[in-house]
């Protein structure tokens, strides 16, 4: 241990250590020479200053570096090799440092505020559905909680207008600066007294890229006036330009809890939304106390809610309580949906980095073939085999380090761009950290021991005497011994099979999903969505408007089949409303999706009446709803839900009508709705219009300015949303279309290689048989007989590899038929013109072989 | 090329000269060099390609320390020390070799 200290101790002093040395020598000399002898006794100096110098460094680490170097020469010599080996394993690294730097960023960094391991989300789970705490609850959980050193109320999603552009705003508690500990780039976070139901104040923080980029970093900004939908706020802080936010969307504005009042002065439900025990859906998190664990604090919570709802006869809920941490991977919800894909995702790019990793030991071994001779010289000279390896060794580690470099280049700039293209308001921090890079070193290393060690041991065994007497491999002992190319061939075939016959699935999933129907009429149905100025449209104006736009669209009989809703279909938003039946005693109250419509609404989206009755105009005053099928189905199975009663949105309805089912919040499953007529209380509706030509939709327009003038009118298909909707899978296929044509493109490369190799190491067979007579077809059919069972072996491992995963991903996807036969066999198609392709020059090779050369050969 | 022939010293044994040199007191390269020839009555001559790499390695091994100090001659010049452990090591070694010695004699003797 004392040795290793003296040894560093050395190596950073090592300058003055040498200086020192050179002097004493040098002494030395003079004094030699002060007693009469000659300085050439005392032979080379620099040698023995460097003998003595070599004392302190360690031998191995020496000859590490001259291996190094050596490979490094090496690699220089053989750039084909070199580039072939480094394209193919940087990409592989690079997709695999890419897909993780992507992960990083979005699923394992927790919230960024101070000492987020003490930052909890509280998750609720509900047996019926409807998740989260009504804001009344909250503020009975944080006055009497002592879990907590502070909770929060975050409740995310609303979109404000500020200088005409929407901007992102969270409405949040009044402590949530405070207790996420959050250092304010100017001015403060909110107050207590700012965050009081009754007395609403117009205050906001605003993050450091709004005060940059739209308010021209005012030095000033601190008390200055914002205008957010019209209505002024006074900006009180500006948050540091490293704190992104609590929610994945980049987050723009912060206002407290009851400044929704003002931004919704009209909307009577903000007020029950303040105050309400029976409204839900805020999202909680909170700080623990030192010393509290998680389940304490569930514990804890469980046991105030259910005092809570029993204070204001609520029934009995148990519900679940789960504190999670604040990364996005430590959700519970979110990691039931989408562990599956990133999974498959890391196993897929794992396929090509193991692909890459097989076409690099490929090469490797026929260039350790190449230098048998070589190798079998240093063997017999006395270097031991072990050190032999290790040489090979850090030539692969060279490889792979290069690599590890091109795939850091490739996380820098791909995860960003995907970023761009997928989601352009995320708030993640895409550049690679620590964490990449530690990844990317342990990929890096494994994979340099995947195709490094096994062409190392295969090429150094075997007797020396072989291969010197040999030359070169003898062809006839060669071939028995060729399994690890075949095996290694074969695997690089199955993965790409794998990955593109699994890309191939995708792609017909898509387009089933894009012919899929989703319950309404797609293609020939356009949403109008009519903006207001806001400052002037308020809830009575609205409903006015809405009144109106009844009137005036159900009486003009040239029109196309049009009808109001509050929620276009296919829409981002979602309604939700509280829900009970009153004719199940001790039924508990449950959150169901709701919408508002018009009469016209089920024909203009052609959707079928199934019992009852349709809305009438008449029905804006009187209390029924319509329900949907799966409604009905789920709470009154085999019986007729028609004239029973429920308590709606805190009313005694009746249910009048069953209408068929729709997908409308995704493509991915239905959902129990409920319709009540459209008021217009919460906002200008949309209209449905079963129509897609321009003059139809310009005469509904034009029947909106009339009613309206300052209305602004936006027209988008149906279509749009509903591609919206597919966007995910459709970038999923392109993906795995992607991946798929680079594991076939790495898999070529080594067929050729393969083939070239054959076709180098037999040309005096292939020699042989030409001048025996045979035809160049019987020269290509052998080259590539050499590595048809290979091939074949390959293509099987790969179809059945690609029918378990996708098997897998059907679970995950629905649309996917594992067994679709036209993915298959263009697959198959795709494989079998690589192989044309990759066999076309050595064949080509193989067949130009002059007979009388090739024999003279050797 | 010496005009004369050199004894080659037998691996090893540089290392306990050194530090049986340095028994009397602290000494530098030059001394140690100039005590071992002369002690051995000029057939050690040992030159800086060994001497060097071999104080070397005894301050590795942390046997001796050096110093820099005045020569007699009033030059700078390092001066080397034998250290506790060093000390220990000269006596093992030391008894190693009067045994190789002694072995290596006896089976002369009998040849």
């Amino acid at each position: 241990m004392a040795k290793l200290l003296r040894r560093f101790r050395y190596w950073l002093h090592r300058g003055k250590m040498d200086a020192e040395l050179a002097e004493e020598m040098e002494f030395h000399r003079a004094m030699l020479a002060d007693h009469g002898g000659s300085p050439a006794v005392m032979g080379n100096t620099t040698l023995s200053r460097e003998d003595a110098r070599a004392v302190w460094i360690w031998p191995w680490l020496e000859s590490l570096c001259q291996d190094a170097l050596y490979a490094f020469r090496t690699m220089r010599q053989e750039p084909a090799f070199t580039a072939t080996a480094l394209l193919a394993l940087g990409s592989a690294i690079g997709l695999n440092t890419s897909l993780f730097t992507i992960f990083n960023a979005v699923a394992l960094r927790p919230w960024p505020v101070r000492d987020p391991s003490r930052v909890v989300l509280v998750n609720r789970f509900v047996r019926e559905g409807g998740g989260d705490f009504g804001i009344a609850e909250y503020r009975y959980l944080a006055q009497f909680s002592r879990s907590f050193s502070g909770l929060l109320a975050i409740h995310n999603g609303e979109r404000v207008k500020m200088q005409d552009h929407p901007q992102q705003l969270t409405y949040v508690s009044g402590n949530y600066f405070r207790v996420l500990g959050v250092q304010m780039e100017r001015g403060r976070g909110f107050l207590d007294q700012e965050d009081v139901a009754g007395a609403p104040e117009a205050v906001a923080v605003i993050s450091y890229e709004l005060w940059q980029n739209r308010l021209g970093a005012d030095p000033q900004i601190v008390g200055r006036n914002i205008r957010l939908d019209d209505t002024p706020f006074t900006v009180v802080g500006v948050t540091p330009a490293d704190f992104t936010g609590t929610n994945p969307l980049r987050n723009d504005i912060w206002t407290p809890l009851p400044a929704r009042k003002l931004l919704r002065p009209n909307d009577p439900s903000v007020q029950s939304w303040l105050t309400s025990p029976k409204f839900c859906c805020t999202p909680m998190a909170g700080r623990l106390a030192p010393g509290v664990t998680r389940s304490q604090a569930e514990a804890e919570l469980a046991i105030l809610i259910d005092q809570f709802r029993t204070d204001n006869q609520m029934g009995v809920q148990r519900p679940q309580i789960i504190a999670t941490g604040t990364s996005w991977i430590e959700g519970p919800r979110k990691k039931r949906q989408v562990v599956p894909m990133i999974l498959t995702l890391f196993f897929a790019v794992t396929l090509v980095l193991l692909l890459a990793c097989a076409n690099i030991g490929n090469l490797l071994l026929a260039r350790a073939a190449a230098r048998r001779r070589e190798i079998a010289v240093r063997l017999s000279l006395g270097g031991s085999r072990l050190r032999i390896i290790r040489q090979l060794l850090v030539e692969s580690m060279l490889l792979a380090v290069a690599a590890a470099g091109l795939g850091m280049a490739m996380a820098m700039v791909v995860p960003a761009a995907v970023f761009r293209r997928l989601a352009e308001e995320q708030a993640f921090h895409v550049a690679p950290d620590l964490n990449v890079l530690t990844y990317t070193i342990v990929v890096a290393t494994l994979s340099c021991l995947a195709f490094g060690l096994a062409p190392a041991l295969h090429g150094t065994r075997g007797g020396i005497s072989a291969a010197l007497k040999a030359g070169s491999e003898s062809e006839g002992a060669q071939r028995a011994r060729l399994p690890l190319r075949s095996l290694l061939l074969a695997v690089q075939v199955a993965i790409s099979v794998t990955l593109l016959a699994n890309a191939g699935l995708l792609v017909r999933g898509m387009q089933r999903a894009q012919a899929l129907d989703p319950g309404f009429d797609v293609r020939n149905s356009t949403v109008l969505s009519i903006d207001l100025p806001a400052s002037q449209y308020t809830g009575p104006r609205t409903m006015e408007l809405t009144r109106d736009l009844l009137a005036q669209l159900d009486h003009s009989p040239d029109q196309p089949a049009c009808g109001l809703a509050l929620n276009p279909p296919l829409s981002n938003t979602n309604y939700i409303t509280s829900f009970q039946l009153t004719d199940q005693p001790g039924s508990p109250m449950l959150h169901i999706y709701s919408n508002e419509i018009s009469s016209g609404y089920v024909a203009a989206m052609g959707m079928r009446l199934l019992a009852g009755r349709n809305f009438v105009p008449e029905d804006t005053a009187r209390d029924v709803v319509v329900i949907n099928e799966a409604a009905a189905k789920r709470w009154w199975p085999g019986q007729n839900p028609l004239g029973r009663t429920v308590l709606a949105n805190e009313k005694m309805r009746q249910i009048v009508g069953v209408i068929s089912d729709v997908y409308t919040n995704d493509l991915s499953s239905i959902e129990a709705v409920i319709y009540f007529p459209i008021i217009g209380r919460w906002g200008a509706p949309s209209i449905v219009v079963h129509d897609r030509g321009a003059a139809s939709l310009d005469r509904v327009a034009a029947i909106v300015k009339r009613i309206e003038p300052q209305a602004q009118i936006r027209a988008e298909p149906l279509t749009a949303n509903f591609s919206r909707k597919l966007r995910p899978s459709i970038y999923g296929s392109e993906l795995a279309g992607l991946l798929g044509l680079l594991a076939l493109a790495i898999a070529s490369v080594g067929m050729y290689g393969v083939f070239a190799y054959v076709v180098g190491q037999r040309t005096r067979e292939i020699g042989v048989r030409m001048a025996l007579g045979a035809q160049p077809r019987q020269i290509v059919r052998l080259v590539l007989g050499s590595s048809a069972r290979a091939l074949v072996c390959g293509l099987a491992c790969g179809i059945g590899g690609a029918v378990a995963l996708s098997t897998l991903l059907s679970h995950a996807l629905p649309g996917i038929d594992p067994l679709d036969p036209v993915a298959y066999s263009s697959v198959v198609l795709l494989l079998s013109a690589a192989v044309v392709l990759a066999s076309a020059a050595p064949a080509r090779r193989a067949t130009r072989v002059d007979p009388v050369r090739a024999l003279r050969w050797e | 090329m010496g005009q004369r022939e050199q004894l080659e010293l037998l691996p090893g044994t540089l290392d306990l000269l050194i530090l049986r040199a340095l028994v009397r007191g602290k000494m530098h390269g030059y001394g140690i060099a100039h005590m071992l020839k002369v002690t051995s009555a000029d057939v050690l001559d040992v030159g800086e390609s060994s001497l060097y790499p071999a104080l070397q390695r005894l301050l590795l091994n942390g046997w001796v320390t050096a110093e820099w100090g005045a020569s007699e001659n009033n030059r700078r010049a390092r001066y080397y020390t034998l250290t506790a452990a060093g000390r220990k090591q000269l006596s093992a070694e030391r008894a190693d070799f009067e045994r190789m010695v002694a072995a290596i004699q006896r089976v002369l003797e009998t040849a």
